[in-house]
């Protein structure tokens, strides 16, 4: 994978999440009522992703990067397709669980990228421009969910992120091995 | 090769979670409605069989509890709630007690909704003589708030009840009928939940039909000469709607008609008699959402509402689908606004000096966010006591967006108060199950039974055991 092809796939699942982080709070709205609640799905979601690190990590050395990030993309995809027909707190914390290993495969294999790619010197330039391309991508996103969130129902919000994961999920295995391997 | 079976098995499980959310979705009584009366109720009580909704009224005798009744809970003038009061909430109390094909009667409790009745009904090739136009709603409800619908042939909703029994105050289950207990049958209809607890009730039926669809627009000037010499003078012609245009450039001037006629053929209506289920409601929540934006947003609304009908015309459907409207399109969710109906009944030779009036009121606000006008055909019908059609009536029903904050509302009050005023003037008068923004004086013009519906009040149910927001706000 080269370096700008990550970029690009970055952006496109940077949007696909921020596409429904910020809404699913809509969800939870609809399926809980108490902070409380809100608390433990987010708090499920961090404790599942710190067990998940050391593992992922090994992992990440012996499988590839490359792996690791259709992992997140494909199950990002089917997993988003299960919350539309969450009807009780206990669904979403499932959901939430399996998103927590999920967010920790993503986070850790965009910093191995990362790490193989950039170059010492140049490490704070090269991390700053990729945040500045994922970090439009994102806002473009956030700001197009809200109005369709008012247009459209929640669940459909959830559905067009799935596609656009499953995209991303395309868009990784048209890379040639080579390439994959930085 | 892996790729391909991965994105088969993925488009595989879109479809399967497609399929049960749709499935879900239907069967859900999930409410996403606006308060805009927050009420701190004490308790809901669900209604679960006679036994205990008779302790329940008796406990609530000895005790002094305030009792409110709610089914759908779609009224917005708090008719089902009372502050500190308990809520009965009948939703569970849904059962289908009887379908009799012979006699085409059918006996449910009240919980049960337009739609539930229709499930049960269908496969014997019966049908609803008068619904209301969605049939989300409970049969408790639409008989409390003496509903109308799109039926142009049946009277209205209290002419096709053959009888209910009812829970009243004293904790007696009482049957009523046009007939047996007369005086407290016609206050019950249109009570809004002050009588008592209407248990269940005994419709008569009709036979399921194949319409074929009939659309015109038109200018509102030409609407009731076509309503009478095409619609009401036409034998077949049964089930009609109109819609008056809410698009800036042709506010309440353009309209478009829809008619529901008995079709010629009628061996197709196998083909058509399966219940539809709501399917696109992205559609047109969607253009409904353009609406509340802007008036672009509302002249590409109404554009597309024309095109679409322009697109039914001559389709064929079972009545019972034409009594199956959509309403969860209509779903809104925001903080800060919300949506609210209103309704006003004109006698349908003043419809064309009215309309020009109304419209002088909505010019003069120009704020003012309405968003949807249907029209409906109301025959006389005054039996209730608080009956709405004095005479041949046709009904506009205003779907308009606003604001929850006391300005807003203080806003919406006056020209709500100015519009009924124009009514009024036109020997109308309206709807009683939305917002108090009516005044009491209103009331009284529109409604001139109001006092006797008062002291019947009084007289069944001294102690006023059960009561709402509504009587808070209109009672003598």
């Amino acid at each position: 994978m080269n370096y700008k092809r990550f970029i690009y796939y970055q952006g496109t699942i940077g949007m696909a999440s921020s596409m429904i982080f910020p809404f699913y709070i809509l969800l939870i709205k609809n399926v809980g009522n108490s902070y409380a609640q809100f608390g433990w799905s987010y708090g499920l979601f961090a404790l599942t992703a710190a067990l998940c690190y050391p593992l992922i990590g090994k992992y990440a050395d012996r499988v590839g990067d490359k792996t690791l990030l259709g992992v997140y993309s494909w199950g990002m995809a089917v997993l988003l397709l299960c919350f539309p027909l969450a009807t009780e707190v206990y669904h979403v914390y499932i959901l939430q669980v399996l998103m927590g290993v999920l967010g920790a495969v993503q986070k850790n294999s965009e910093k191995t990228v990362l790490a193989r790619f950039v170059t010492k010197e140049l490490a704070g330039t090269q991390i700053g421009r990729y945040h500045v391309w994922t970090s439009i991508a994102a806002a473009i996103a956030v700001i197009a969910t809200g109005y369709l969130v008012d247009f459209l129902t929640i669940a459909t919000i959830f559905y067009i992120a799935s596609l656009v994961y499953a995209w991303s999920g395309m868009q990784l295995m048209k890379l040639k091995e080579v390439e994959a391997e930085i | 090769m892996k790729k391909i079976g991965l994105v088969l098995l993925y488009c595989f499980i879109l479809c399967l979670s497609a399929y049960f959310y749709s499935a879900h979705l239907h069967d859900s009584t999930a409410e996403a409605h606006q308060r805009l009366l927050p009420v701190k109720i004490r308790t809901v009580k669900p209604g679960t069989d006679e036994k205990e909704l008779q302790q329940l009224v008796q406990n609530a005798n000895r005790s002094g509890d305030i009792l409110s009744i709610a089914g759908m809970q779609h009224s917005q003038g708090g008719q089902t709630v009372y502050p500190d009061g308990i809520m009965v909430d009948m939703k569970p109390y849904n059962q289908i007690l009887e379908v009799d094909e012979d006699a085409k009667t059918v006996t449910v409790q009240s919980g049960a909704t337009w739609a539930d009745i229709q499930e049960a009904v269908n496969p014997y090739g019966l049908s609803l003589k008068v619904s209301q136009s969605q049939n989300i709603f409970t049969i408790g409800g639409s008989l409390s708030v003496n509903a109308h619908g799109l039926d142009i042939r049946h009277g209205g909703l209290s002419d096709t009840v053959l009888s209910m029994r009812v829970l009243t105050a004293d904790g007696e289950i009482r049957n009523l009928s046009p007939t047996e207990n007369k005086e407290l049958f016609y206050a019950v209809i249109g009570g809004y939940g002050l009588f008592g607890i209407i248990l269940d009730a005994t419709f008569q039926l009709t036979e399921d039909e194949l319409y074929v669809t009939e659309t015109q627009s038109m200018d509102f000037r030409d609407y009731p000469a076509y309503f009478k010499e095409q619609v009401k003078a036409k034998p077949e012609a049964k089930m009609h709607l109109a819609r008056l245009s809410i698009a800036p450039e042709s506010l309440l001037e353009e309209m478009y008609a829809i008619t529901y006629e008995t079709a010629p053929d009628q061996s197709k209506l196998p083909e058509h008699k399966q219940l539809k289920t709501e399917n696109l409601v992205a559609v047109p929540k969607f253009f409904l959402g353009l609406s509340r934006i802007n008036d672009a947003g509302k002249e590409t609304f109404w554009k597309t509402q024309k095109t679409y009908t322009e697109g039914i015309d001559g389709k064929l459907v079972s009545r019972n689908n034409v009594m199956r409207s959509d309403s969860e399109f209509m779903e809104y969710d925001n903080s800060r606004k919300t949506e609210v109906l209103q309704e006003y009944f004109v006698p349908v030779d003043e419809f064309e000096s009215y309309i020009p009036e109304l419209k002088a009121v909505l010019e003069a606000h120009p704020d003012f966010n309405l968003l949807n006008v249907t029209v409906r055909y109301v025959g006389q019908n005054d039996n209730a006591v608080l009956s709405y059609a004095k005479e041949d009536m046709f009904s506009l029903v205003l779907l308009i967006n606003q604001g929850t904050d006391p300005e807003s509302v203080a806003d919406t009050r006056e020209i709500v108060q100015e519009m009924i005023d124009v009514t009024l003037a036109h020997r109308g008068s309206y709807y009683l199950p939305y917002f108090g923004y009516p005044t009491k004086a209103q009331m009284q013009k529109a409604y001139p039974r109001t006092n006797e519906f008062f002291q019947l009040k009084d007289r069944y149910d001294p102690d006023h055991r059960f009561k709402n927001l509504f009587y808070e706000e209109y009672r003598p």
